[in-house]
């Protein structure tokens, strides 16, 4: 449930802007507990999983480690502690701003975040935009337009949504870097470089965008007030723009939220084809070679994605919903 | 022995050796070549694998020496024939017991900190491999019969080995035992990771993780080894070394212009790179231990040597070059990659696809076919697990799918088990697999030992706890141990020669490995640089005398 | 690669667009159409391959290899080309399905146990455990699906089940939330008020009541879900995590064939191509029921 109908129901349309905030407040302090949640699985996740965590601190497969080397290590880590005792530590370093250093990179895991949320955040961003873009123009282009027109463009969109992105991404890169060296085929340094992972992840979310907006659309043009608008003797372009769009948004602007807190999920397989920076495919690394923290920091920057990304689209449909923005005058 | 008579010797060693580079449209580059180097220009080069440090010293995987060759020097230098060549130290002397080394040590080095390299630099530098605060692998498993350095003069430096290790020199010439500045090397071991410093034409500018290392000229370098083709700074100002792990994108870039040279050419695209005019192909094999399945003899089915042959004759390895590989990779049949010293091809078909033979040696072993094909004994599957790790390509990961394939015909149940990294070395440091697969680069014979004595069976971490161990068989075998030993002490060429014409032989006889293709390096190149090379120590790209005509 | 996408997708739509009631409009009662039948067909033939694949194949073998016939373009002999080892791909995509449906069915499966049960739990548990559960679906949102599945492949061992697993658990949040706000909805529905008032038993009440009103939309749901389902578990075979070789699963095939994709298309094309069509078939199967459900609602 979102957040504009959880309001619906709790203060039944009576809104004022204390109880907004009040409940952003809530919001807030739930999401924290999430992030807490999520950290503390992945914790122990890790911990279980079978591997040799020492052999992972002194150099994984490459590793040729002495007894000595071994016991500092265990000593230096803090592995002979009990679990639980650990992950209090890990704890207390969390509040202190203190992330750890990567067991196979050697560095502080908050550096290697620094350095890698960059490429997957402009990544993601650009390729909800870019889903937005291809949406909008399918929906508002072919929704109850001739029913050719509206029937293609609902077909565009099922295939759109029925493509895996790795798949779009192995055709894109075929096609407009090998046969066509249209795009640069790897790299993460210049703008030209996002066109195709943009693209390979853009065009499967604006199928989903697309759909659940144009469902939303077609039931909006249904409703009186758009009669009555069309009566008052405005143009078809403005009503779809002004009134009906606006409440077909909604369900497209929570999907966009999940789309976006699930943002290292949808981007570790693009990384990978496109040879691109970021936590994606440093995440996939982390796990395989059992860096703890570094696999725990990057946790956190996903689920504080997500909460990030819940926490924007409440606001967002606070203010597309007509009902509070009446509530402003 | 004398410095001269060691370079006899190492000639007269490797008369059938190194002579791995092959040179695809030779002439070709050869008309290219007849203009004069031209300094300038960034050269663009893409590899596979980025590593996780950049201190050589540190772990010790094949990507660190990749990058390390370009930054820092080693003590000796090693060239095509195998002989060992002078580079930081002018001269060496080795003392009757072949326990101490005194070297000279060239008077007008520096480090790009501005720290001299003198005697005090190189015993920091051994000392610093040895440490196991460093977390040395590969270097430090090479010189773990250093015995420590005195300091004689302030360029005189004497190096003390505890048994005799004619492989020693050899080893020095790896770009794993680079040195570095020891002023750097004691801002402790995560900061010289990031930012390692030593004497080489390039220095680190800065590292660009999961992306990229910036390398910049050292405009003060005078000090390039002989095997090089020219003297004084390098010709480039500037080297990006990129990451690209997909292969095709690689490739794909490289042809696009975005990159001036790849190394890890795949197999696939090795026919498309020689026909394309922009482009040349620099080939060379890797001398050690060939890429291969090693059986664990430790526990059935594999403690039967009968089985363990038989495994091994129904592997159509020759059949899987061809299609996966594209017939570009050779088959290495013995223990040794051709282009080791002291290789011998006597062993090269020891071991060819046989199903024939295959079949009567399980039957004599006990092993039946069962309903499906499977043999069986006691009601035993004949079972040979194998993990994979997850980060295979996917031309290695089908050549052993074709494995899979034919010894399913022998009888065998292979079962190829993907898994995270980890877990597949969990496993390996439990021994719990039937093959595991691997291989191991090192310009000396004493690779046999490393990977087959007694002594590496063991964990190396010690006692209890599940560790590395670098001999993956399980083979121990006394009379094996003495004969590499014995290699290691003597000073007759011939007489090595002969001790490990022997190693060989009994590796071979043991059915230990299924051998497939030597390590090689593979770069595909623009046709508008030249220069590129391939040092013969690892087969390591060096780009040193590297310039752009563009 | 999106886990839980048709679930959030219709979770989003069933919170904001009110539940179809009878004024939904005429598609309703289209004919179906030419692509409702290509759909059905194509799932027929692809249940075929799981339960008979060499009737379709003519006695193909999957597994055969055949070196010296390697990356064969498609032609008579192999309508779909050959891989790098000489095998049919026509004959190994057959032969797939049956792991690459069963991957699709068991996720979803494992993923409506999850959010079934804790659809319940939460709708009709009280005001805490509504709660509880709320923030349990939040939690399971915001968890990257990328390491379940890497710690259950590391913990449980290869094979296609810690995929499943992985693939089932990380769309059941999307499912779960889903089954809430549906139970919810039906729990407080005229008809249960009744039933309650009549004095029926809770359990009785759950069994014919709400259940079967909340579990309408889920079906559509359901049916979408497994394409996606197939497009995860592919994403995930494709980063190295599939079913183990030789198997002829699809995006192991397509994860094997990408570094041949300049030399041999094929090898990628064709395996893609029928991910993609199992998802669009399963989507019209899925969209064609939707409208059934609405017409009988209407």
């Amino acid at each position: 449930m979102s957040a504009s109908t959880a309001i619906a129901s709790r203060s039944g349309g009576a809104r004022t802007w204390r109880g907004v905030a009040v409940l952003l407040l809530r919001r807030v302090l739930l999401g924290l507990s999430v992030l807490l949640a999520a950290v503390t699985l992945a914790f122990f996740a890790l911990h279980v999983v079978p591997g040799d965590v020492v052999s992972a601190i002194l150099g994984g497969p490459a590793a040729n480690p002495t007894p000595e080397a071994v016991a500092a290590a265990i000593r230096e880590y803090g592995l002979d502690r009990p679990l639980i005792v650990q992950y209090l530590i890990y704890l207390v370093g969390l509040l202190h701003g203190d992330l750890g250093r990567s067991f196979t990179q050697h560095l502080p895991v908050a550096l290697i975040l620094r350095e890698q949320v960059g490429p997957t955040l402009l990544l993601t961003f650009w390729a909800l935009i870019l889903a937005w873009a291809l949406a909008l123009l399918s929906v508002l282009g072919t929704t109850r337009r001739r029913p050719w027109l509206s029937r293609l463009g609902a077909t565009l969109e099922t295939v759109a949504a029925a493509m895996p992105p790795f798949w779009l991404g192995i055709l894109l890169l075929f096609s407009f870097s090998f046969a066509m060296p249209l795009f640069p085929p790897a790299g993460s340094d210049r703008l030209s470089t996002l066109v195709l992972p943009g693209l390979a992840m853009a065009i499967p979310l604006a199928g989903f965008l697309a759909r659940v907006t144009r469902e939303a659309l077609e039931l909006a043009l249904e409703q009186p007030f758009i009669l009555s608008a069309r009566m008052r003797g405005l143009g078809d372009l403005s009503v779809r723009l002004r009134h009906a769009l606006r409440h077909a948004l909604l369900p497209g602007i929570a999907l966009s939220a999940w789309a976006l807190g699930a943002l290292v999920g949808n981007a570790v397989v693009v990384e990978v084809i496109f040879s691109r920076k970021g936590i994606g495919r440093q995440l996939f690394l982390a796990v395989s070679t059992q860096d703890i923290p570094l696999a725990m920091g990057i946790v956190l920057v996903v689920s504080a994605c997500y909460v990030l990304s819940n926490l924007a689209a409440d606001v967002l449909s606070l203010w597309a919903d007509p009902r509070l923005r009446s509530s402003r005058r | 022995m004398r410095r001269a008579a060691l370079i006899a010797v190492a000639a007269l060693l490797t008369a059938t050796v190194l002579g791995g580079c092959r040179q695809k449209r030779a002439a070709a580059d050869q008309a290219s070549r007849s203009g004069a180097p031209r300094a300038g220009g960034t050269l663009v080069y893409a590899t596979d694998r980025e590593p996780l440090c950049l201190d050589p010293h540190v772990l010790g995987d094949m990507p660190q020496v990749f990058l390390a060759r370009q930054y820092l020097d080693s003590l000796v230098s090693m060239d095509a024939t195998g002989t060992i060549r002078p580079w930081l130290a002018e001269s060496w002397q080795i003392s009757a017991d072949k326990l101490s080394y005194r070297f000279e040590l060239r008077h007008d080095v520096r480090f790009t900190d501005g720290t001299p390299f003198d005697a005090a630099a190189l015993k920091a530098n051994l000392d610093h491999i040895v440490d196991p605060a460093t977390q040395s692998s590969t270097a430090g498993g090479y010189i773990r019969q250093y015995a420590g350095t005195d300091i004689v003069g302030p360029f005189t430096a004497v190096v003390h080995l505890s048994s005799p290790y004619a492989a020693f020199l050899q080893v020095l010439a790896q770009g794993f035992l680079g040195m570095e500045s020891p002023a750097a090397l004691r801002r402790g071991r995560d900061a010289n990771c990031q930012h390692p410093v030593g004497s080489g034409p390039f220095r680190v500018e800065r590292w660009d993780h999961q992306s990229r290392v910036v390398l910049d000229r050292n405009p003060d370098y005078r000090w390039a080894p002989p095997i090089a083709a020219h003297q004084g700074p390098a010709w480039l100002d500037r080297v990006e070394w990129r990451f690209i792990p997909e292969a095709s994108v690689r490739f794909g870039s490289l042809q696009a212009g975005e990159v001036d040279v790849i190394d890890g050419l795949p197999p696939e695209d090795e026919t498309p790179a020689g026909h394309n005019p922009d482009l040349w192909v620099l080939i060379a094999d890797r001398p050690g231990n060939p890429t291969n399945g090693t059986l664990n003899i430790r526990r059935p089915p594999f403690d039967d040597i009968r089985v363990r042959e038989a495994f091994i004759r129904s592997c159509d390895i020759d059949a899987a070059l061809a299609s996966v590989f594209f017939k570009h990779y050779r088959h290495a049949g013995g223990p040794l990659s051709p282009s080791t010293p002291d290789y011998s091809p006597d062993f090269e078909h020891s071991k060819d696809f046989d199903p024939a033979r295959a079949a009567r040696l399980l039957d004599e072993a006990g092993w039946h076919r069962g309903p499906d094909g499977i043999r069986m004994r006691d009601g035993q599957r004949l079972v040979v697990h194998v993990p994979i790790r997850m980060s295979m390509s996917a031309a290695d990961r089908s050549l052993w799918e074709q494995v899979q394939a034919t010894t399913r015909d022998a009888g065998f149940d292979t079962r190829l088990e993907p898994g995270p990294d980890t877990a597949v070395i969990a496993r390996e440091f439990r021994w719990d697999y039937d093959m595991r697969l691997g291989y191991w680069n090192t310009n000396t014979p004493d690779v046999l030992r490393i990977v087959f004595s007694s002594a590496s069976n063991r964990s190396i971490s010690g006692s209890g706890r599940p560790g590395p161990h670098q001999n993956t068989s399980g083979f121990a075998d006394p009379a094996f141990d003495a004969v590499v030993q014995k290699a290691l002490a003597t000073d007759d060429p011939a007489e090595r020669r002969a001790l490990y014409h022997d190693a060989q032989a009994r590796i071979a006889a043991a059915q230990l490995q299924v051998t497939t293709y030597p390590q090689t390096t593979r770069l595909a190149i623009r046709r508008d640089v030249h220069g590129v090379s391939i040092e013969p120590s690892l087969g390591v790209s060096s780009l040193y005398d590297a310039w752009i005509n563009r | 690669m999106s886990a839980s996408l048709p679930a959030v997708t219709a979770a989003t739509t069933a919170d904001v667009v009110p539940p179809a009631t009878g004024f939904r409009r005429s598609a309703a009662f289209r004919r179906p159409g030419p692509g409702l039948l290509l759909a059905t067909g194509f799932l027929v033939f692809l249940l075929l391959g799981c339960v008979a694949p060499s009737l379709v194949t003519a006695g193909g073998d999957p597994f055969r290899i055949a070196p010296h016939e390697a990356f064969r373009p498609p032609g008579w002999a192999h309508p779909f080309g050959t891989d790098q080892s000489g095998r049919d791909i026509f004959v190994r995509i057959v032969f797939g399905a049956r792991e690459s449906l069963l991957v699709g069915v068991g996720a979803t499966g494992i993923a409506m146990m999850v959010a079934v049960t804790l659809g319940l739990l939460g709708g009709l548990g009280g005001h805490l455990a509504e709660r509880a559960v709320r923030w349990l679906l939040q939690v399971m949102f915001s968890f990257p699906v990328l390491i379940l599945a890497l710690l259950l492949s590391a913990g449980l061992g290869h094979g296609i089940w810690p995929l499943v697993l992985a693939t089932g658990l990380g769309s059941s949040a999307g499912y779960g939330r889903l089954v809430l706000s549906q139970v919810l909805a039906v729990r407080d529905a005229p008809y249960v008020e009744a039933a309650r008032a009549l004095g029926h038993s809770p359990a009785r009440i759950v069994h014919r009541h709400v259940l079967p009103n909340a579990m309408r939309p889920l079906v559509v749901a359901v049916m979408l879900g497994v394409g996606q389902a197939i497009i995860w578990s592919a994403s995930l075979s494709f980063l190295g995590l599939g079913a183990p070789p030789p198997a002829a699963e699809w995006g192991t095939m397509l994860s094997m064939g990408r570094d041949f994709v300049a030399n041999a298309w094929w090898l990628t094309a064709f395996p893609g191509a029928f991910v993609v069509m199992t998802v669009l078939s399963t989507t019209a199967i899925g969209h064609a029921l939707q409208r059934h459900l609405e017409s009988r609602a209407a």
